[in-house]
Protein backbone atom coordinates (compact mmCIF):
# COMPACT_ATOMS: atom_id res chain seq x y z
CA UNK A 1 0.00 0.00 0.00
CA UNK A 2 2.66 2.33 0.99
CA UNK A 3 4.72 1.57 -2.12
CA UNK A 4 1.16 2.90 -4.44
CA UNK A 5 0.99 5.87 -2.10
CA UNK A 6 3.90 7.26 -2.37
CA UNK A 7 4.47 6.80 -5.79
CA UNK A 8 1.06 8.13 -6.24
CA UNK A 9 1.92 10.99 -4.57
CA UNK A 10 4.91 11.92 -6.90
CA UNK A 11 3.44 10.77 -10.00
CA UNK A 12 -0.38 12.97 -9.50
CA UNK A 13 2.33 15.92 -8.18
CA UNK A 14 4.82 15.94 -11.45
CA UNK A 15 1.62 15.29 -13.91
CA UNK A 16 -0.43 18.00 -12.15
CA UNK A 17 2.42 20.06 -12.21
CA UNK A 18 3.07 19.68 -15.85
CA UNK A 19 -0.75 20.20 -16.61
CA UNK A 20 -0.96 23.28 -14.60
CA UNK A 21 1.82 24.80 -16.59
CA UNK A 22 0.61 23.56 -20.12
CA UNK A 23 -2.38 25.32 -19.34
CA UNK A 24 -1.02 28.42 -18.34
CA UNK A 25 1.02 28.47 -21.47
CA UNK A 26 -1.96 28.21 -23.44
CA UNK A 27 -4.09 30.59 -21.84
CA UNK A 28 -1.62 32.51 -21.16
CA UNK A 29 -1.88 33.59 -17.34
CA UNK A 30 0.98 36.10 -17.34
CA UNK A 31 0.21 37.64 -20.37
CA UNK A 32 3.47 37.37 -21.76
CA UNK A 33 4.09 39.69 -24.63
CA UNK A 34 0.80 41.16 -24.01
CA UNK A 35 1.25 45.11 -23.62
CA UNK A 36 -0.24 46.75 -20.34
CA UNK A 37 -1.20 50.09 -20.41
CA UNK A 38 -0.40 52.47 -17.06
CA UNK A 39 -0.06 55.84 -15.81
CA UNK A 40 3.46 57.06 -14.73
CA UNK A 41 4.40 59.45 -12.39
CA UNK A 42 7.87 60.65 -12.32
CA UNK A 43 10.08 62.35 -9.61
CA UNK A 44 11.51 64.32 -10.49
CA UNK A 45 10.39 65.55 -13.82
CA UNK A 46 12.80 64.08 -16.72
CA UNK A 47 15.56 66.24 -18.04
CA UNK A 48 18.24 65.50 -20.83
CA UNK A 49 20.70 65.15 -17.33
CA UNK A 50 19.86 61.99 -16.48
CA UNK A 51 19.51 58.23 -17.75
CA UNK A 52 17.46 56.97 -14.47
CA UNK A 53 14.10 58.35 -12.77
CA UNK A 54 12.13 57.00 -10.21
CA UNK A 55 8.65 56.88 -10.33
CA UNK A 56 5.23 55.27 -9.35
CA UNK A 57 3.12 53.16 -11.80
CA UNK A 58 -0.79 53.87 -11.22
CA UNK A 59 -3.42 50.75 -12.85
CA UNK A 60 -6.32 51.32 -11.59
CA UNK A 61 -8.07 47.60 -9.95
CA UNK A 62 -10.45 46.96 -12.20
CA UNK A 63 -7.94 47.39 -15.02
CA UNK A 64 -5.60 45.13 -13.68
CA UNK A 65 -7.99 42.19 -12.86
CA UNK A 66 -9.47 42.24 -16.47
CA UNK A 67 -5.88 42.26 -17.65
CA UNK A 68 -5.03 39.27 -15.51
CA UNK A 69 -8.69 37.81 -15.70
CA UNK A 70 -8.46 37.31 -11.86
CA UNK A 71 -10.62 38.93 -9.01
CA UNK A 72 -8.54 39.24 -6.26
CA UNK A 73 -6.48 43.07 -6.84
CA UNK A 74 -8.32 44.82 -4.43
CA UNK A 75 -7.00 48.77 -4.71
CA UNK A 76 -5.67 50.41 -7.30
CA UNK A 77 -2.18 49.29 -7.86
CA UNK A 78 0.58 52.09 -7.16
CA UNK A 79 3.88 50.41 -8.07
CA UNK A 80 7.19 51.91 -7.26
CA UNK A 81 9.36 51.85 -10.79
CA UNK A 82 12.92 53.01 -12.05
CA UNK A 83 12.85 54.01 -15.19
CA UNK A 84 16.10 53.57 -17.35
CA UNK A 85 17.14 54.47 -20.70
CA UNK A 86 19.97 53.14 -22.21
CA UNK A 87 22.56 55.24 -25.08
CA UNK A 88 20.48 53.69 -27.59
CA UNK A 89 17.65 54.69 -26.55
CA UNK A 90 15.86 51.54 -25.34
CA UNK A 91 13.63 52.01 -21.81
CA UNK A 92 13.40 49.86 -19.41
CA UNK A 93 11.22 49.42 -16.16
CA UNK A 94 12.76 47.50 -12.64
CA UNK A 95 10.13 46.86 -10.76
CA UNK A 96 10.90 46.45 -7.31
CA UNK A 97 8.72 44.03 -5.28
CA UNK A 98 7.47 46.00 -2.02
CA UNK A 99 4.18 45.76 0.80
CA UNK A 100 2.61 47.32 -2.22
CA UNK A 101 3.16 45.39 -5.13
CA UNK A 102 0.28 43.36 -5.78
CA UNK A 103 0.36 39.60 -4.86
CA UNK A 104 0.13 38.64 -8.63
CA UNK A 105 3.01 40.25 -9.36
CA UNK A 106 4.54 38.91 -6.22
CA UNK A 107 3.81 35.52 -7.27
CA UNK A 108 4.84 36.34 -10.86
CA UNK A 109 8.47 37.71 -9.07
CA UNK A 110 9.19 34.44 -7.66
CA UNK A 111 9.51 33.09 -10.87
CA UNK A 112 11.06 35.46 -12.78
CA UNK A 113 14.85 35.98 -13.65
CA UNK A 114 15.92 38.12 -10.68
CA UNK A 115 13.07 37.66 -7.04
CA UNK A 116 13.46 40.61 -5.85
CA UNK A 117 12.07 42.44 -8.75
CA UNK A 118 10.18 42.14 -11.71
CA UNK A 119 11.53 44.08 -15.22
CA UNK A 120 9.60 45.50 -18.60
CA UNK A 121 10.40 46.75 -21.75
CA UNK A 122 8.38 50.33 -22.46
CA UNK A 123 6.82 49.68 -25.98
CA UNK A 124 5.46 53.33 -25.55
CA UNK A 125 5.96 56.40 -23.46
CA UNK A 126 3.69 59.84 -24.34
CA UNK A 127 4.45 62.38 -21.99
CA UNK A 128 1.77 64.83 -20.70
CA UNK A 129 2.25 68.94 -20.80
CA UNK A 130 4.87 69.18 -18.12
CA UNK A 131 6.19 65.84 -18.45
CA UNK A 132 4.89 64.58 -15.18
CA UNK A 133 3.26 62.15 -16.12
CA UNK A 134 3.13 59.62 -18.86
CA UNK A 135 0.93 57.31 -20.40
CA UNK A 136 3.03 54.00 -20.21
CA UNK A 137 2.73 50.59 -22.39
CA UNK A 138 4.87 47.93 -21.44
CA UNK A 139 5.14 44.35 -21.06
CA UNK A 140 7.27 42.09 -18.36
CA UNK A 141 9.30 40.27 -18.64
CA UNK A 142 8.66 36.52 -19.75
CA UNK A 143 7.46 34.12 -16.76
CA UNK A 144 6.49 30.36 -17.37
CA UNK A 145 6.65 26.79 -16.19
CA UNK A 146 5.78 28.37 -12.78
CA UNK A 147 4.76 24.88 -11.29
CA UNK A 148 7.04 22.43 -12.76
CA UNK A 149 10.19 25.21 -11.36
CA UNK A 150 7.75 24.68 -7.73
CA UNK A 151 8.03 20.65 -7.89
CA UNK A 152 11.96 20.86 -8.75
CA UNK A 153 12.60 23.57 -5.60
CA UNK A 154 10.37 21.43 -3.25
CA UNK A 155 11.96 18.24 -3.98
CA UNK A 156 15.37 19.84 -3.36
CA UNK A 157 14.06 21.91 -0.34
CA UNK A 158 12.24 18.88 1.25
CA UNK A 159 14.72 16.71 1.20
CA UNK A 160 17.18 19.30 3.03
CA UNK A 161 13.79 19.69 5.63
CA UNK A 162 14.06 15.61 6.20
CA UNK A 163 17.79 15.75 7.01
CA UNK A 164 17.36 19.12 9.35
CA UNK A 165 14.26 17.58 11.38
CA UNK A 166 16.10 14.26 11.93
CA UNK A 167 19.75 15.92 12.72
CA UNK A 168 17.80 18.30 15.23
CA UNK A 169 16.62 15.42 16.90
CA UNK A 170 20.05 13.98 18.10
CA UNK A 171 19.76 15.94 21.14
CA UNK A 172 16.82 15.94 22.19
CA UNK A 173 16.87 11.80 21.65
CA UNK A 174 20.00 11.69 23.53
CA UNK A 175 18.51 13.57 26.41
CA UNK A 176 15.39 11.39 27.06
CA UNK A 177 17.35 7.67 25.81
CA UNK A 178 19.57 8.47 28.91
CA UNK A 179 16.79 9.41 31.30
CA UNK A 180 14.64 6.41 30.51
CA UNK A 181 17.95 4.00 30.43
CA UNK A 182 17.96 5.49 34.29
CA UNK A 183 14.36 4.58 34.95
CA UNK A 184 15.11 1.53 33.60
CA UNK A 185 17.71 0.36 35.49
CA UNK A 186 16.01 1.39 38.75
CA UNK A 187 13.01 -0.52 37.55
CA UNK A 188 10.44 2.70 37.43
CA UNK A 189 9.19 1.57 34.68
CA UNK A 190 7.81 -1.83 35.40
CA UNK A 191 6.19 -0.35 38.51
CA UNK A 192 3.98 2.52 36.13
CA UNK A 193 3.57 -0.81 33.17
CA UNK A 194 2.19 -2.49 36.64
CA UNK A 195 -0.65 -0.10 36.94
CA UNK A 196 -1.93 -0.02 33.31
CA UNK A 197 -1.41 -3.75 32.70
CA UNK A 198 -5.32 -4.53 32.37
CA UNK A 199 -5.42 -2.08 29.44
CA UNK A 200 -2.21 -2.77 27.34
CA UNK A 201 -3.10 -6.06 27.67
CA UNK A 202 -6.15 -5.57 25.49
CA UNK A 203 -4.60 -3.23 23.06
CA UNK A 204 -1.55 -5.17 22.52
CA UNK A 205 -2.01 -8.56 23.30
CA UNK A 206 1.47 -10.05 22.20
CA UNK A 207 3.40 -7.68 23.94
CA UNK A 208 4.06 -9.47 27.49
CA UNK A 209 2.47 -6.89 29.79
CA UNK A 210 6.02 -6.47 31.70
CA UNK A 211 7.86 -5.92 28.93
CA UNK A 212 10.13 -2.61 28.66
CA UNK A 213 8.26 -1.35 25.40
CA UNK A 214 5.24 -1.36 27.67
CA UNK A 215 6.84 1.21 29.62
CA UNK A 216 7.88 3.31 27.21
CA UNK A 217 4.89 3.24 25.32
CA UNK A 218 2.49 4.57 28.22
CA UNK A 219 5.16 7.04 28.28
CA UNK A 220 5.02 8.14 24.97
CA UNK A 221 0.93 8.42 25.17
CA UNK A 222 1.30 10.07 28.28
CA UNK A 223 3.86 13.06 26.83
CA UNK A 224 1.41 13.18 23.82
CA UNK A 225 -1.38 13.85 26.05
CA UNK A 226 0.22 16.33 27.93
CA UNK A 227 1.11 17.79 24.92
CA UNK A 228 5.19 17.66 25.35
CA UNK A 229 6.20 17.07 21.36
CA UNK A 230 9.52 17.43 22.50
CA UNK A 231 9.72 14.43 24.90
CA UNK A 232 6.91 12.24 22.85
CA UNK A 233 9.19 11.49 20.08
CA UNK A 234 11.86 10.18 21.45
CA UNK A 235 9.97 8.19 24.04
CA UNK A 236 8.03 7.14 21.37
CA UNK A 237 11.12 5.38 19.07
CA UNK A 238 12.64 4.04 22.51
CA UNK A 239 8.86 2.03 22.34
CA UNK A 240 9.35 0.76 18.71
CA UNK A 241 12.72 -0.40 19.45
CA UNK A 242 11.76 -2.08 22.05
CA UNK A 243 8.90 -2.92 20.14
CA UNK A 244 10.88 -4.46 17.21
CA UNK A 245 12.88 -6.74 19.86
CA UNK A 246 9.86 -8.89 19.40
CA UNK A 247 9.46 -9.02 15.78
CA UNK A 248 9.57 -12.18 14.15
CA UNK A 249 10.04 -10.67 11.12
CA UNK A 250 12.43 -8.15 10.32
CA UNK A 251 11.56 -4.94 8.17
CA UNK A 252 7.55 -5.54 8.08
CA UNK A 253 5.64 -3.84 11.24
CA UNK A 254 3.88 -6.13 13.89
CA UNK A 255 0.69 -5.71 15.55
CA UNK A 256 1.48 -3.97 18.44
CA UNK A 257 3.62 -1.53 16.26
CA UNK A 258 0.63 -0.62 14.02
CA UNK A 259 -1.99 -0.38 16.91
CA UNK A 260 0.91 1.96 18.95
CA UNK A 261 0.99 4.52 15.57
CA UNK A 262 -2.60 4.60 15.25
CA UNK A 263 -2.50 6.09 18.34
CA UNK A 264 0.05 8.19 18.06
CA UNK A 265 -1.28 9.39 14.37
CA UNK A 266 -5.05 10.17 15.83
CA UNK A 267 -2.79 12.76 18.21
CA UNK A 268 -4.88 12.90 21.29
CA UNK A 269 -4.08 15.67 23.57
CA UNK A 270 -5.59 18.05 26.13
CA UNK A 271 -4.24 20.85 25.32
CA UNK A 272 -3.81 21.41 21.51
CA UNK A 273 -0.93 24.37 21.97
CA UNK A 274 -0.05 25.13 18.14
CA UNK A 275 -3.30 25.92 17.57
CA UNK A 276 -4.37 27.84 20.48
CA UNK A 277 -1.27 30.13 19.79
CA UNK A 278 -2.35 30.57 16.01
CA UNK A 279 -5.79 31.51 17.15
CA UNK A 280 -4.23 34.08 19.91
CA UNK A 281 -1.91 35.67 17.51
CA UNK A 282 -4.71 36.05 14.96
CA UNK A 283 -6.43 37.92 17.40
CA UNK A 284 -9.26 35.76 19.12
CA UNK A 285 -11.43 36.75 21.51
CA UNK A 286 -11.27 32.86 23.01
CA UNK A 287 -8.24 31.47 21.89
CA UNK A 288 -9.35 28.48 24.23
CA UNK A 289 -12.55 27.62 22.90
CA UNK A 290 -11.02 24.80 20.40
CA UNK A 291 -9.90 22.31 23.40
CA UNK A 292 -13.42 20.89 24.28
CA UNK A 293 -13.45 20.34 20.51
CA UNK A 294 -10.22 19.33 19.61
CA UNK A 295 -10.19 16.54 22.45
CA UNK A 296 -13.59 15.20 21.03
CA UNK A 297 -12.33 15.21 17.45
CA UNK A 298 -8.98 13.43 18.20
CA UNK A 299 -11.15 10.98 20.80
CA UNK A 300 -13.27 10.13 17.35
CA UNK A 301 -10.00 9.80 15.24
CA UNK A 302 -8.59 7.43 18.28
CA UNK A 303 -11.44 5.14 18.59
CA UNK A 304 -11.90 4.93 14.47
CA UNK A 305 -8.01 4.56 14.52
CA UNK A 306 -8.59 1.28 17.21
CA UNK A 307 -11.40 -0.44 15.58
CA UNK A 308 -9.35 0.05 11.45
CA UNK A 309 -6.61 -1.37 13.36
CA UNK A 310 -8.03 -4.53 14.88
CA UNK A 311 -10.34 -5.47 12.24
CA UNK A 312 -7.66 -4.85 9.42
CA UNK A 313 -4.60 -6.77 10.90
CA UNK A 314 -7.12 -9.94 10.72
CA UNK A 315 -7.61 -9.50 6.86
CA UNK A 316 -5.59 -12.01 4.96
CA UNK A 317 -4.35 -9.10 2.92
CA UNK A 318 -2.28 -8.09 6.00
CA UNK A 319 -0.63 -11.04 7.23
CA UNK A 320 2.72 -11.76 8.32
CA UNK A 321 4.29 -15.04 7.10
CA UNK A 322 7.22 -15.61 9.57
CA UNK A 323 9.37 -17.47 7.30
CA UNK A 324 13.28 -16.69 7.15
CA UNK A 325 13.16 -17.32 3.39
CA UNK A 326 10.55 -15.04 2.39
CA UNK A 327 12.60 -11.75 1.92
CA UNK A 328 11.15 -8.33 3.00
CA UNK A 329 8.94 -7.87 0.19
CA UNK A 330 5.86 -9.38 1.68
CA UNK A 331 4.05 -6.12 -0.53
CA UNK A 332 4.01 -7.76 -3.62
CA UNK A 333 2.23 -11.03 -2.04
CA UNK A 334 -0.40 -8.98 -0.57
CA UNK A 335 -0.85 -6.45 -3.72
CA UNK B 1 -14.54 24.67 35.66
CA UNK B 2 -13.15 24.74 31.67
CA UNK B 3 -10.84 27.05 32.60
CA UNK B 4 -9.34 25.48 35.91
CA UNK B 5 -9.03 22.37 33.95
CA UNK B 6 -7.18 24.64 31.57
CA UNK B 7 -4.50 25.91 34.15
CA UNK B 8 -4.28 22.46 35.59
CA UNK B 9 -3.24 20.92 32.17
CA UNK B 10 -1.02 24.17 31.68
CA UNK B 11 0.97 23.75 34.70
CA UNK B 12 1.41 20.30 34.16
CA UNK B 13 3.04 21.28 30.74
CA UNK B 14 5.02 23.54 32.17
CA UNK B 15 6.56 21.41 34.95
CA UNK B 16 6.09 17.89 33.36
CA UNK B 17 10.03 17.58 31.75
CA UNK B 18 12.37 18.71 34.85
CA UNK B 19 9.94 16.98 36.78
CA UNK B 20 9.76 13.73 34.73
CA UNK B 21 13.95 13.78 34.90
CA UNK B 22 14.14 14.59 38.64
CA UNK B 23 12.00 11.76 39.93
CA UNK B 24 13.77 9.07 36.69
CA UNK B 25 16.98 9.97 37.81
CA UNK B 26 16.63 10.58 41.50
CA UNK B 27 14.42 7.23 41.88
CA UNK B 28 17.87 5.58 40.19
CA UNK B 29 20.26 7.43 42.45
CA UNK B 30 17.96 5.89 45.28
CA UNK B 31 17.99 2.60 43.89
CA UNK B 32 21.45 2.67 43.99
CA UNK B 33 21.84 2.68 39.69
CA UNK B 34 25.33 4.14 38.34
CA UNK B 35 23.23 7.19 37.08
CA UNK B 36 25.75 8.82 35.28
CA UNK B 37 27.01 6.29 33.77
CA UNK B 38 23.65 4.10 32.97
CA UNK B 39 22.68 8.04 31.05
CA UNK B 40 24.99 8.18 28.98
CA UNK B 41 24.94 4.66 27.73
CA UNK B 42 21.32 5.44 26.78
CA UNK B 43 22.23 8.71 25.44
CA UNK B 44 24.58 6.88 22.79
CA UNK B 45 21.66 5.34 20.93
CA UNK B 46 20.49 8.83 20.20
CA UNK B 47 22.41 10.04 17.39
CA UNK B 48 22.14 6.62 15.54
CA UNK B 49 18.35 6.69 15.91
CA UNK B 50 17.95 9.90 14.61
CA UNK B 51 20.49 9.11 11.85
CA UNK B 52 18.69 6.14 10.87
CA UNK B 53 15.39 8.12 10.55
CA UNK B 54 17.16 10.12 7.72
CA UNK B 55 16.35 8.17 4.38
CA UNK B 56 13.10 7.62 5.67
CA UNK B 57 12.25 10.88 5.74
CA UNK B 58 13.69 11.85 2.88
CA UNK B 59 11.38 10.07 0.42
CA UNK B 60 8.49 10.38 2.85
CA UNK B 61 8.60 14.66 2.34
CA UNK B 62 10.08 14.84 -0.79
CA UNK B 63 6.78 12.86 -2.28
CA UNK B 64 4.44 15.44 -0.04
CA UNK B 65 6.40 19.03 -1.38
CA UNK B 66 6.12 17.55 -5.04
CA UNK B 67 2.60 16.90 -4.24
CA UNK B 68 2.07 20.06 -2.55
CA UNK B 69 3.98 22.20 -4.76
CA UNK B 70 2.30 21.22 -7.52
CA UNK B 71 -1.04 22.44 -7.10
CA UNK B 72 -2.57 18.88 -7.09
CA UNK B 73 -4.28 20.03 -3.73
CA UNK B 74 -6.90 22.25 -5.77
CA UNK B 75 -7.59 18.90 -8.31
CA UNK B 76 -8.61 16.73 -5.29
CA UNK B 77 -10.35 19.34 -3.82
CA UNK B 78 -12.58 20.35 -6.68
CA UNK B 79 -13.48 16.46 -7.21
CA UNK B 80 -14.26 16.16 -3.21
CA UNK B 81 -15.99 18.97 -3.09
CA UNK B 82 -19.80 17.65 -3.73
CA UNK B 83 -19.42 14.88 -1.53
CA UNK B 84 -18.33 17.27 1.77
CA UNK B 85 -20.79 19.47 0.53
CA UNK B 86 -23.42 16.70 1.45
CA UNK B 87 -21.92 16.24 5.14
CA UNK B 88 -22.22 19.85 5.43
CA UNK B 89 -18.43 20.45 5.66
CA UNK B 90 -17.71 24.02 4.65
CA UNK B 91 -15.56 24.24 0.87
CA UNK B 92 -12.46 26.58 2.45
CA UNK B 93 -11.55 23.88 5.04
CA UNK B 94 -11.39 20.88 2.94
CA UNK B 95 -8.44 21.79 1.81
CA UNK B 96 -7.12 21.47 6.02
CA UNK B 97 -8.83 18.29 5.97
CA UNK B 98 -6.34 17.14 3.35
CA UNK B 99 -3.49 18.54 4.07
CA UNK B 100 -3.26 17.89 7.89
CA UNK B 101 -2.21 13.92 7.88
CA UNK B 102 0.22 15.03 5.16
CA UNK B 103 2.55 18.17 6.29
CA UNK B 104 2.63 19.61 9.51
CA UNK B 105 4.19 23.34 8.30
CA UNK B 106 1.47 23.02 5.46
CA UNK B 107 -1.80 22.56 7.31
CA UNK B 108 -0.30 25.02 9.88
CA UNK B 109 0.32 28.02 7.48
CA UNK B 110 -2.96 26.99 5.87
CA UNK B 111 -4.50 27.20 9.01
CA UNK B 112 -2.90 30.52 10.08
CA UNK B 113 -4.33 31.98 6.03
CA UNK B 114 -7.77 30.76 6.83
CA UNK B 115 -8.38 32.44 10.34
CA UNK B 116 -6.53 36.00 8.77
CA UNK B 117 -9.50 35.65 5.45
CA UNK B 118 -12.07 34.71 7.80
CA UNK B 119 -11.47 35.65 11.32
CA UNK B 120 -9.83 33.47 14.44
CA UNK B 121 -13.70 33.42 15.75
CA UNK B 122 -16.08 32.41 12.47
CA UNK B 123 -17.16 29.68 12.18
CA UNK B 124 -14.34 28.26 9.86
CA UNK B 125 -11.94 30.02 12.00
CA UNK B 126 -13.23 27.38 14.81
CA UNK B 127 -13.52 24.71 12.47
CA UNK B 128 -10.41 25.03 10.97
CA UNK B 129 -8.30 25.12 14.42
CA UNK B 130 -10.22 22.29 15.99
CA UNK B 131 -9.32 20.34 13.16
CA UNK B 132 -5.83 21.25 13.41
CA UNK B 133 -6.04 20.22 16.97
CA UNK B 134 -7.61 16.44 16.47
CA UNK B 135 -5.01 14.74 14.54
CA UNK B 136 -1.73 14.30 14.09
CA UNK B 137 0.47 14.47 10.81
CA UNK B 138 0.38 10.51 10.34
CA UNK B 139 2.52 10.71 7.07
CA UNK B 140 5.55 12.01 9.17
CA UNK B 141 4.90 10.02 11.98
CA UNK B 142 4.61 6.77 10.46
CA UNK B 143 8.04 8.01 8.22
CA UNK B 144 9.40 8.58 11.84
CA UNK B 145 8.72 5.88 14.19
CA UNK B 146 8.85 3.30 11.54
CA UNK B 147 12.07 4.43 9.83
CA UNK B 148 13.51 4.46 13.45
CA UNK B 149 13.90 0.35 13.53
CA UNK B 150 13.90 0.41 9.78
CA UNK B 151 10.81 -0.97 8.85
CA UNK B 152 9.64 -0.77 5.42
CA UNK B 153 6.25 -2.07 5.29
CA UNK B 154 3.91 -0.65 7.19
CA UNK B 155 1.62 -3.07 6.50
CA UNK B 156 -2.16 -2.29 7.79
CA UNK B 157 -0.54 1.43 9.66
CA UNK B 158 -1.23 3.35 6.82
CA UNK B 159 -4.89 2.53 6.11
CA UNK B 160 -5.59 2.75 9.67
CA UNK B 161 -4.16 5.72 10.47
CA UNK B 162 -5.56 7.39 7.11
CA UNK B 163 -8.96 6.01 8.72
CA UNK B 164 -8.18 7.57 11.66
CA UNK B 165 -7.81 10.94 10.23
CA UNK B 166 -11.21 10.91 8.37
CA UNK B 167 -12.92 10.42 11.45
CA UNK B 168 -11.26 13.11 12.97
CA UNK B 169 -11.89 14.96 10.51
CA UNK B 170 -15.64 14.30 10.74
CA UNK B 171 -15.92 14.50 14.49
CA UNK B 172 -14.20 18.03 13.93
CA UNK B 173 -17.00 19.13 11.65
CA UNK B 174 -19.52 17.40 13.79
CA UNK B 175 -18.87 18.95 17.14
CA UNK B 176 -18.26 22.64 15.45
CA UNK B 177 -21.72 22.38 13.66
CA UNK B 178 -23.43 21.00 17.27
CA UNK B 179 -21.92 23.63 19.14
CA UNK B 180 -21.07 26.57 16.76
CA UNK B 181 -23.21 25.70 13.98
CA UNK B 182 -24.71 27.53 11.01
Amino acid sequence: MLNYVWIGLIAIGILVAVGNDINDEVQNTYRNGVPLEATLTLQPVPSAMYSTWKGELTIPASAFNQFYGIRSQQTDVHQQVVVMTSNKGVTTLSLPVGSSTPEFWKKMADNAGQKDQLSADVRSLNFSGDHATAQASFVLEKVNYVKVRAVTKAALDYANTAVTISLGLIGIMALWLGVMKVAEEAGLLRILTKLLTPLTRRLFPEVPPDHPAVGAMIMNVAANMLGLNNAATPLGLKAMEELNKLNPKVGTATNAMCTFLVINTAGLTFIPATAIAVRAAAGSADPGIIIGTSIFGATCATIAGLIAVKVLQRLPWYKVEVEKSASGDTEANNG
Amino acid sequence: MVELFRNIVNIISVAAIPLLIIVFLGWGFFKKVKVYEVFVEGAKDGFTVAIKIIPYLVAMLVAIGIFRASGAMDVVTTLLKPITNLIGMPAESLPMALMRPLSGSGSLGLMTEIMKVHGPDSFIGVLVSTMYGSSETTFYVLAVYFGAVGIKNFRHALPAGIIADIFGMLGAVFICRILFGV
